[in-house]
C-alpha cells in the first residue's frame, strides 16, 4: 500500500471517531437517509421541548406555591387547623405564640401574616394581592431576591415591597410611588425580582404590625407562627409536643408544609395533572416518531441485518446497532431541544410565567429522552429478531 | 480429512400430501483445497444444500458434520458462532453494506468477531490489496463495478480465514470476462489458501474452474465428477 493512500485513509478513517463497528454502522444508517434522520431529530426535539416546558412549568409552579415557606427560614410552622396551603389560611391568637415558646426545644417563635387584599391602581380598578407581614427584627418571612431598596425601609408605617414582575400589573412605576391597599395608603420602598405567585395575587411585603393594620386584624392576631429550634432539638419531637400543647392548630415541619402547599395547588386543582399529562403526551409523541423512523430505517437495511445474521453475528450485535441509532437520535435531539428550552426559559424570565429548569430536571429530561428513543427502538429490534438469515440467498 | 460431511440428509418442506423434498438422502463429503461446483436446474436443491452446509438450515433428516463434529445438537447461538469462526459466505447480490466503504465492509465482519479495532483496518487493507482492490478501499459499493463488488465480498468472506467458503451464484450478476475472473479467483483461493470452496452456479463459464462438479436434480446428486484442475 502506498504512503499517500495510507495517509488518505487516516484522514477519512471514521473508526477513529467511533468506538466500534456498531457505532459506525448506526451512524451511517442514520446519516445515509438525511431526510428521514431530520424527521427523527425533529420528533425528538419536539418531544424534548414539550416535556421540558411542561415539566419546567410544573417545577416552576411547585416552587411558587411553596416559595414563601422555603424562604421563611423557619424549622416548624404553626398554622390554623385545616390549613391546606400557605396562601389561604385563617387566623391564630397571639397567645399561642407564648404557649409555643414554653415547649422544650423551641428557641424562637415569630408571627407571620398572610392575607389577601385589594390593591387600587392609579389608573382605576383593583388587583388582588397577598399581603405578607413579617417580624422586621428577626427577618423571618422577609422578602428575598431584593434588587432595589432595603428591608429596613419597611420600618416606616406605610412602606411596602413588591416584585418587579408585577409592577405594571399593580400600576407601580418606581420607588416612592404611593397607592392604596385595602383603602389605606401604601408607599413602595423596594422591589424584589422573580417572586412569582401561583395564585397570581402578587406578594406585598410589609411589617407584621403594618399588615395587621392593612388587613384590619386586631393586634393580638396573626396567621402563622414560625418556630425555630434550639440546637440539637429533634424537629419531629418538638412538632409533636407543639401539637399536644397548642391543640386546635396544625404543626408542620417546614419541608412538609412546602410539600403540602405544592400538592394542594398542583394536584387538588388539577394544574399539575394537566402539566404532567402534556409532558406524557410529549413522551408518547416522541416514542411514536422515533419508533416509526427507526423502523423504516431498519426495514431499509433488512438485507444487511440478514447478511450479518448469516455471517454469524450474535443477536446482541444487531441490537447494539439499533439501540445506538436510538441513542444517537436521543443525544442529538436532546442537545438541540435543550437549546430550545434554554431559549424558552430566557424568554419567560421577564414574565410572570414560572418556568424552572434546574440541573436535576435537565438530567431527568435526558434520561426520559434516552428511554423514549430506546422504547422507539423496540419494534425495530423485534423485526430484526424475526429475520431469517437464509433470506440472503433469495 | 473432510471439511464437511453430509450423511443421508433430507430437507422436506410442508407435510402430508404437500410434502416436498428439497434434498433427498444426500450424502456428501467436502474436501479442503478443492473447489466444488454445485450445478443443476432451478429448484434442484443447490441453494438448500449450500444452506445446510453453511449451518444456516437444519436438515429434516440425516446428519451434518463440519470439521468432523456433528452440529445436530448446536443451539442457534452456537451455530452462529460456528459460522462466524469457520465459514465464509459470498452472495449473488454481494450484500455489501451500501453505507460503508469497501474496507469498512470487511472491518465490520472483523468487528463482529471481536478483532481489536486497531487491527481491523490493517487486515481489511491487506485483503483488498491481495485481491487487487487496494486503490478502491475508500470507495463505497455504489462507486465500484460488479466485479469489484464481488471481490470485496470475497475479501469479506476471507477476512476471518475460514476453512469453508460457500458462494451462491457469485458470477450471476457479472459479465462474461468478469465472471470468469471471479471464478478463477475462487479456484485460486481454494488451492492457495487450502480452504474448501463450494460454489452454486448456473453459469457454464464457471464449470471449467471446478475441481469437482456435482449435478443435482430433484434434490438428489445425479452426477459427481472430479477433475484435475490444479495446473
Amino acid at each position: 500500500m502506498d504512503a499517500s493512500f495510507r495517509h488518505n485513509l487516516a484522514v477519512i478513517d471514521p473508526l477513529s471517531l467511533f468506538r466500534n463497528g456498531t457505532s459506525l454502522l448506526a451512524w451511517r444508517n442514520l446519516a445515509h437517509d438525511r431526510a428521514r434522520f431530520v424527521v427523527t431529530l425533529v420528533g425528538v426535539v419536539f418531544a424534548v421541548l414539550l416535556m421540558g416546558v411542561e415539566l419546567g412549568l410544573l417545577v416552576g409552579f411547585a416552587r411558587t406555591t411553596s416559595g414563601l415557606v422555603e424562604h421563611a427560614g423557619a424549622d416548624l410552622w404553626v398554622t390554623p387547623l385545616g390549613t391546606t396551603n400557605v396562601d389561604i389560611a385563617g387566623r391564630l391568637d397571639e397567645r399561642r405564640r407564648y404557649e409555643a415558646l414554653a415547649v422544650p426545644g423551641v428557641a424562637s417563635v415569630d408571627k407571620l401574616m398572610a392575607q389577601f387584599g385589594f390593591w387600587k391602581k392609579p389608573s382605576g380598578g383593583t388587583e388582588s394581592v397577598s399581603v405578607i407581614g413579617f417580624n422586621l427584627a428577626t427577618g423571618k418571612g422577609a422578602p428575598w431576591n431584593l434588587v432595589e431598596g432595603s428591608v429596613a425601609d419597611l420600618q416606616q408605617d406605610d412602606a411596602v415591597i413588591i416584585d418587579k414582575l408585577y409592577a405594571d400589573k399593580l400600576g407601580v412605576k418606581g420607588m416612592g410611588d404611593t397607592l392604596e391597599l385595602n383603602g389605606r395608603r401604601v408607599r413602595v420602598v423596594g422591589f424584589t425580582d422573580g417572586l412569582r405567585t401561583f395564585t397570581q395575587s402578587p406578594y406585598v411585603f410589609t411589617t407584621h404590625s403594618n399588615a395587621l393594620h392593612l388587613a384590619g386584624f386586631a393586634d393580638d392576631l396573626t396567621t402563622y407562627l414560625l418556630v425555630n429550634l434550639k440546637p440539637g432539638a429533634d424537629p419531629e419531637t418538638v412538632r409533636t409536643a407543639l401539637k399536644e400543647r397548642l391543640g386546635q392548630v396544625d404543626v408542620w415541619q417546614a419541608d412538609a408544609f412546602a410539600l403540602q402547599a405544592q400538592k394542594y395547588w398542583l394536584i387538588t386543582t388539577g394544574a399539575g395533572s394537566a402539566l404532567l399529562l402534556a409532558a406524557a403526551l410529549g413522551l408518547i409523541v416522541g416514542i411514536v416518531i422515533v419508533g416509526q423512523t427507526l423502523y423504516a430505517t431498519t426495514v431499509d437495511r433488512l438485507p444487511e441485518y440478514a447478511t450479518l445474521r448469516a455471517i454469524g453475528a450474535a443477536n446482541a450485535y444487531l441490537y447494539k446497532v439499533i439501540l445506538k441509532q436510538a441513542v444517537i437520535s436521543a443525544v442529538l435531539g436532546f442537545s438541540i431541544g435543550l437549546v430550545g428550552i434554554v431559549a424558552v426559559v430566557a424568554l419567560t424570565q421577564r414574565s410572570n410565567i414560572s418556568l424552572a429548569m434546574p440541573l436535576w430536571l435537565i438530567g431527568v429530561l435526558g434520561v426520559l429522552t434516552l428511554l423514549m428513543c430506546a422504547f422507539g427502538a423496540v419494534i425495530s429490534i423485534r423485526r430484526v429478531i424475526s429475520i431469517e438469515p437464509t433470506s440472503v440467498f433469495q | 480429512m473432510t471439511i464437511a460431511h453430509l450423511d443421508k440428509v433430507s430437507v422436506i418442506y410442508g407435510n402430508g400430501l404437500s410434502e416436498l423434498f428439497a434434498l433427498r438422502d444426500v450424502s456428501l463429503s467436502i474436501a479442503p483445497a478443492e473447489m466444488t461446483l454445485l450445478l443443476g436446474p432451478s429448484g434442484s436443491g443447490k441453494t438448500t444444500l449450500l444452506q445446510v452446509l453453511g449451518c444456516l438450515m437444519r436438515p429434516t433428516r440425516g446428519d451434518v458434520s463440519v470439521f468432523e463434529r456433528s452440529v445436530r445438537g448446536y443451539s442457534e447461538r452456537e451455530l452462529a458462532a460456528f459460522r462466524l469462526a469457520h465459514i465464509g459466505f459470498v452472495f449473488q447480490n454481494y450484500h455489501l453494506f451500501p453505507t460503508l466503504r469497501a474496507w469498512e465492509n470487511i472491518a465490520i465482519v472483523l468487528d463482529v468477531q471481536g478483532v481489536p479495532r486497531e487491527e481491523q483496518r490493517d487486515r481489511a487493507m491487506a485483503l483488498l490489496e491481495k485481491l487487487g482492490l487496494g486503490d478502491r478501499a475508500s470507495h463505497y459499493p455504489s462507486e465500484l463495478s460488479g466485479g469489484q463488488k464481488q471481490r470485496v465480498a470475497i475479501a469479506r468472506a476471507l477476512s476471518l480465514s475460514p476453512q469453508l467458503i460457500l458462494a451462491d451464484e457469485p458470477t450471476a450478476a457479472l459479465d462474461g470476462k468478469t465472471g470468469q475472473g471471479v471464478a478463477a479467483l475462487l479456484h485460486d483461493l481454494a488451492h492457495r489458501e487450502g480452504c474448501a470452496v463450494v460454489v452454486v452456479s448456473h453459469d457454464p463459464r464457471v464449470e471449467p474452474f471446478g475441481d469437482r462438479v456435482l449435478h443435482l436434480e430433484d434434490g438428489v446428486i445425479r452426477d459427481d465428477v472430479r477433475r484435475d484442475n490444479r495446473g
